[in-house]
Formats: structure tokens, C-alpha cells, sequence
């Protein structure tokens, strides 16, 4: 062993005393589960589900199926809708939380929290409550005589699109906060000296330095409304089905593994071009996660 | 110092004796089936009873039975729920130990007429379901008297179902004249056309009870245990009734236990089937329960509330069909069921 590989060796050792166990613990839950379920992905259906272990592309070619392009358009569609809907309320409102002074913003970010403390199950049935036929929002409308006959509300697209809205809002709104809280007054005061007008000053002074916080909003609402099912499950009454239902029926009624580990790396993959994409505009380092 | 720790080494190995005493006397008896599926009360007094423990775990969905048994689940389970549909296959694969009625006296209250000579010989039922279609009279737009009527346009957003391709393809192929275990891909095929017209009007599957007593539905394709608790919401105001069919036959499905071959405590699964036999145990257990049950004995000791429940109202009980094991082609419904819920 010549001389200079051991000193590297050695100067190695903190490294991985540092890294490994957080890589140890990666690999252990992140990176074998993944491997597992594209391992799996290329195996064949057992007939009462589970995996019979003989190579076939069969749930590959199961995905080019045009039923299986529209879920995906679908599913992207909502998922789009939720995340722009997400920034367009929570920016103004982390805004709205950032400018206040420290204490105030922390109790108005406990406000924002205190749902989170409840199951989200719990918060699905109290829509559902609500919103049922002959539900509180029913009788109301009824009392006012805006209706004549109780609205449907229960099971429809829109009732699914307000859960998912009400249920990712605030990941959207921590992120954007942590970022709009450190963008500098004196940025802002150099931009209106030098002459700009307040929306020149956010267009182009604001809204590009808490871009990373926005990114991350978009990450953390875009990516599991792309997945979620039981939101659509509860809320769309088990008809309106978007991917990750469809996911959850492979493993689940369907007995299809191998497709719903398939369907499941399709998803990695929308996720790991939009991860890639950011990377494109600005370093992963700045990604703001609270 | 000395004295203390070995005075705490005593009071160590005491304890521990204390333990391995106590686990040595009580048993453990391993379940696997339904959640909310048994009463507490009938577990617990077995438990009292038998001086066992009882473990119950539970399945999400009929394919986690056949999973476990298939996989071998003797050296965890000693009793597992499972569905007629699956006897045959069971069998047939070598899965479940024989049972020796010789030590289930009590089964002679069960009505032979549920329990086929094949399966007397590897099963015990526990409880069964109809599944059939309950309307209330005073919403829903038309009087239901077969499976076509569900199809009609003045249905539409009316229809709460319960969900999965063994419950849902029988219905159509027998609309449609067929077998309701038919095999044959171009009928399974022309039953997912009936289907599809059928989920348009549907508003949800699943939840039956709770929608059609909250108004969501008018009308429902469901177990007849999940009626009777809607019926027993409803109360004074229940307007809900059984469909009465004219000759469309309707689905009964039985539940029952298994031995898993290779069962660790064979003796206790014995003392157990035998227990839930019992028409005094069984009749209790029907009140949190309320299913139809295959232990004629325990029905006639059952209170007078769940004999003469609306629930169980209708004349053709006998006019019934079973899920059968339908081999390979089980892929064939899946992949249309597939279709059917991704439109």
C-alpha cells in the first residue's frame, strides 16, 4: 500500500463518521424501498396479488394504454390547479405574516399549524359533514332560499379540489414565509430610491429573491396532491379517481403489484423532472423546507 | 452495595419466574379476519372461559387472507377468515388443515344447507351476507324489482354501491342472461358495458349506510348488515326497503375460519370454532352483529329485535347465487373492473 492512499484513507474516517449514518439510514429506507418497487415493477402479477418473481415488461406496456394517459392528464391537472391556487393565497398571506412583528407572526403561523395537530382524516370527515346533503352548508343555503332542493355537494370534482386545497395550504405558506421573512427592507427602500414603482420593486426585487421559497411551496403542495388518495378517496366517493387512487387499487382490490409499481415509478419520475427542472434555475442548497 | 444488587438479582429472577409461570398458563390463540367483524364481549369471556389470550389481527381486504394462507401462515395464525369464493383453490393448493368435527360438537347447529359436505371438511361459517338492492320509498324516482331497473335513466345520481369486481360483474351478467360466474371474456366484456351505464349512476361506492341516511342516495347496492344499521339509524323515520325482486337471484357470501396448515395451536382453534357455535354465544353476538347467520339454533335464541328486522324482510332468500372460484380468468375481471373505475 503505497503511502499516499493511506493518508487518504485516514482523512476519509470523519467523513464517513459524519455521512454514514445518515446515508446508512438513507439507504435503508429511501434508496432499497425504491430498488424494491422498480425490482418489482418488472415482475410478473401473482393471481391473488403479490409477485410472482419471472422478468416481464407486461406493466410497462399496460402504462402506454391511453386509459392510463388520461388518469395521468387528469391527475396532473388537479395537482396543477391545487399548487397555483396554493401560491396564489399563501403567498399574500406568508407575506401578510412576514411583515408583522416576531411575535405576532409566530402566533399567526401557530394559527396555521393547529389544524395540522388534528388527523387529516378527521379534517376530510368534517368536510364531508358540512357539505352533506342535509349537512350544515345544506340547510343554510335552504334557510336563505338561495336553493330550493339541498345541492350535491358531497363526491363531485369541486369538493375534492376544496380538500385539497384546505389540506396543502399550509406547506405552501411556510416555506414562502421563511423566505419572504429574510428579504431585507433595504432591498426594497434601493428599489423605491432608485425609482421603481411598488410593482416593478415586487416583480423584480421581491418575488426573484423568495423565488426559492415559492419552488419549494410548489414541491411540497405539487408532488403529493399529485399522489394523495385519500383525499380523492373520501371526498370523490371511490368515482373520481386520479393516480394514486389507481396506485392503491393495484395493491389493494386490483391485486396488481407490478403495475401499481409501475404506475409508482412513473410518479418518481414526473417528480425527479421537477426536482431537475429547479435545478436548472437555482442550486438545490437555496430550496427553502421551513 | 453488594446486598442491594443482589437482593435486586433476586427480585429479577422472581419477576421473570412470576412471568414465565403466567405465560406458560395462558395460551395464545392467533386470529386474522374483519375488523369490527365480532363482539368484544365474546372474546373476552373466552378469554375468562378458556384462561387464553386472544389476538385478533386484522385484513383490509379479502386478497390479505389469501395472501397469508397462501404464503403459509400456520406459524402465525391458528384461525383465519377467508370467503366461500376461495374455498376451492384453498383446497385444492393444500392450505388448510382438515378439521375434525369430532371436537366441534356445537356445529351440528349449523344449517347444512350453507355448508357444502367439501367444506364441512376444512371450514367452519361464521356469518353470512346477502347483497341486494334497498331503496327508500319515498326518494327514490321508480320501484326496483331487478338489476336492469338500476340502469334507468331516472336512476342517475341516485345509486350508492358497494365496490370490487366479484360484487359488481355478477349483477350485470345476470341483467344480461349469463352465469354470474361466467368465465367467458366476450360476457365479462358486455357485463363492463352494463357496468359502465350503471357507474354513471352511481354517486359513490362505498359508505352506503352513511349516505343513504344523510340523503346523498336514494337507493343501494349493498350487504344486508349495512342495512339493517341504516334501517336502525333511521329508526320511526326508516322508509327503506328491501327490493322486491321478482326472479333476479342475489348474492350470499359466507364468511368463515380456516386452520392454516401447520396451525401452532390447533387445540385452542378447536375450542374456539366450538365456542362461536354455541346458539347462546352466537345469539349475543349477533346484536352487535346484526348479519345473517348460518347457526339456525343461534337465530332462534336471537333476540326478536334482529329475527324480525326489516333487514331481513323479503321473500326470496332462497333465490340466491354464490361467488365462485373463477380460476385465471379472475384477471380477465380485474382488468375490465380496471377500466370500469379509471372511465
Amino acid at each position: 500500500m503505497s503511502r499516499g492512499t493511506k493518508k487518504a484513507s485516514h482523512s476519509r474516517l470523519p467523513m464517513i463518521a459524519q455521512a454514514g449514518p445518515v446515508s446508512l439510514w438513507m439507504i435503508l429506507f429511501v434508496t432499497i424501498p425504491m430498488l424494491f418497487i422498480i425490482f418489482i415493477s418488472f415482475m410478473t402479477r401473482g393471481t391473488f396479488g403479490g409477485v410472482e418473481y419471472t422478468p416481464t415488461l407486461t406493466s410497462y406496456k399496460t402504462l402506454a394504454d391511453v386509459i392510463y394517459l388520461n388518469v395521468i392528464l387528469k391527475s396532473l391537472r388537479v395537482a396543477v390547479v391545487t399548487t397555483a391556487v396554493c401560491l396564489l393565497l399563501g403567498y399574500p398571506f406568508a407575506y401578510y405574516i412576514a411583515r408583522k412583528p416576531a411575535d405576532v407572526a409566530s402566533r399567526l403561523i401557530m394559527l396555521l399549524m393547529i389544524p395540522l395537530w388534528t388527523n387529516s382524516l378527521m379534517r376530510l370527515n368534517a368536510w364531508m359533514l358540512l357539505f352533506q346533503t342535509n349537512g350544515p352548508v345544506n340547510k343554510a343555503l335552504l334557510a336563505l332560499g338561495l336553493v330550493e332542493k339541498p345541492v350535491m355537494f358531497l363526491y363531485t370534482d369541486g369538493l375534492v379540489l376544496l380538500g385539497l386545497i384546505t389540506n396543502f395550504l399550509p406547506f405552501a405558506v411556510l416555506p414562502m414565509y421563511s423566505s419572504i421573512e429574510k428579504l431585507q427592507n433595504a432591498m426594497l427602500e434601493a428599489s423605491a430610491d432608485l425609482g421603481a414603482k411598488p410593482s416593478t420593486t415586487f416583480l423584480r426585487v421581491t418575488l426573484p429573491l423568495t423565488f426559492p421559497g415559492i419552488f419549494s411551496a410548489v414541491i411540497l403542495t405539487f408532488i403529493p396532491a399529485l399522489g394523495t388518495y385519500t383525499i380523492t378517496d373520501m371526498l370523490g366517493g371511490g368515482k373520481v379517481l386520479y393516480i394514486g387512487n389507481i396506485i392503491k387499487n393495484q395493491f389493494g382490490t386490483i391485486r396488481n403489484w407490478p403495475l401499481g409499481a409501475a404506475l409508482s415509478v412513473l410518479l418518481l419520475l414526473i417528480t425527479a423532472l421537477l426536482i431537475f427542472i429547479y435545478s436548472r434555475f437555482a442550486s438545490i442548497e437555496d430550496m427553502e423546507v421551513m | 452495595m453488594k446486598k442491594a444488587l443482589s437482593l435486586l438479582i433476586a427480585f429479577v429472577m422472581l419477576f421473570s419466574l412470576g412471568i414465565t409461570a403466567n405465560a406458560a398458563e395462558r395460551k395464545e390463540l392467533n386470529i386474522f379476519m374483519w375488523s369490527d367483524y365480532i363482539s368484544d364481549d365474546l372474546i373476552a369471556n373466552f378469554e375468562d372461559e378458556f384462561g387464553v389470550r386472544v389476538n385478533l389481527s386484522y385484513m383490509n381486504d379479502n386478497a390479505d387472507s389469501i395472501t397469508k394462507l397462501t404464503a403459509g401462515a400456520g406459524s402465525e395464525y391458528d384461525l383465519i377468515m377467508t370467503c366461500d369464493a376461495y374455498m376451492e383453490s384453498l383446497i385444492a393448493g393444500g392450505y388448510l388443515e382438515e378439521l375434525d368435527l369430532s371436537q366441534i360438537p356445537n356445529s351440528e347447529n349449523i344449517n347444512k344447507a350453507y355448508w357444502s359436505e367439501q367444506n364441512q371438511k376444512y371450514c367452519v361459517p361464521y356469518l353470512m351476507n346477502y347483497i341486494y338492492v334497498v331503496y327508500d320509498t319515498e326518494r327514490c324516482p321508480i320501484e326496483i324489482t331487478c338489476y336492469n331497473d338500476l340502469i334507468r335513466p331516472e336512476m342517475k345520481g341516485q345509486i350508492g354501491s358497494v365496490d370490487g369486481a366479484r360484487n359488481l360483474f355478477p349483477i350485470a351478467l345476470i341483467a344480461l342472461g349469463y352465469d354470474p360466474n361466467s368465465r367467458d371474456e366476450n360476457e365479462i366484456k358486455e357485463a363492463y358495458e352494463w357496468l359502465v351505464k350503471y357507474n354513471e349512476n352511481v354517486v359513490a361506492y362505498g359508505s352506503t349506510e352513511t349516505n343513504i341516511v344523510s340523503g346523498a342516495i336514494s337507493c343501494m347496492f349493498t350487504y344486508d348488515g349495512n342495512t339493517a344499521e341504516a334501517m336502525a339509524q333511521l329508526g320511526e323515520d326508516n322508509t327503506l326497503v328491501v327490493a322486491p325482486f321478482t326472479s333476479d337471484p342475489v348474492q350470499l357470501g359466507f364468511d368463515l375460519y380456516v386452520i392454516p396448515k401447520g396451525a401452532q395451536h390447533m387445540d385452542l382453534a378447536y375450542q374456539f370454532l366450538n365456542y362461536i357455535c354455541d346458539p347462546e354465544v352466537m345469539a349475543a353476538n349477533l346484536v352487535d352483529n346484526p348479519y345473517s347467520c348460518p347457526n339456525d339454533a343461534a337465530v332462534a335464541a336471537a333476540s326478536e329485535e334482529y329475527r324480525n328486522g326489516p333487514a331481513f324482510d323479503f321473500d326470496y332468500k332462497t333465490n340466491i347465487f354464490f361467488q365462485e372460484d373463477v380460476g385465471d380468468a379472475i384477471t380477465i375481471y380485474d382488468q375490465y373492473y380496471q377500466m370500469l373505475k379509471v372511465g
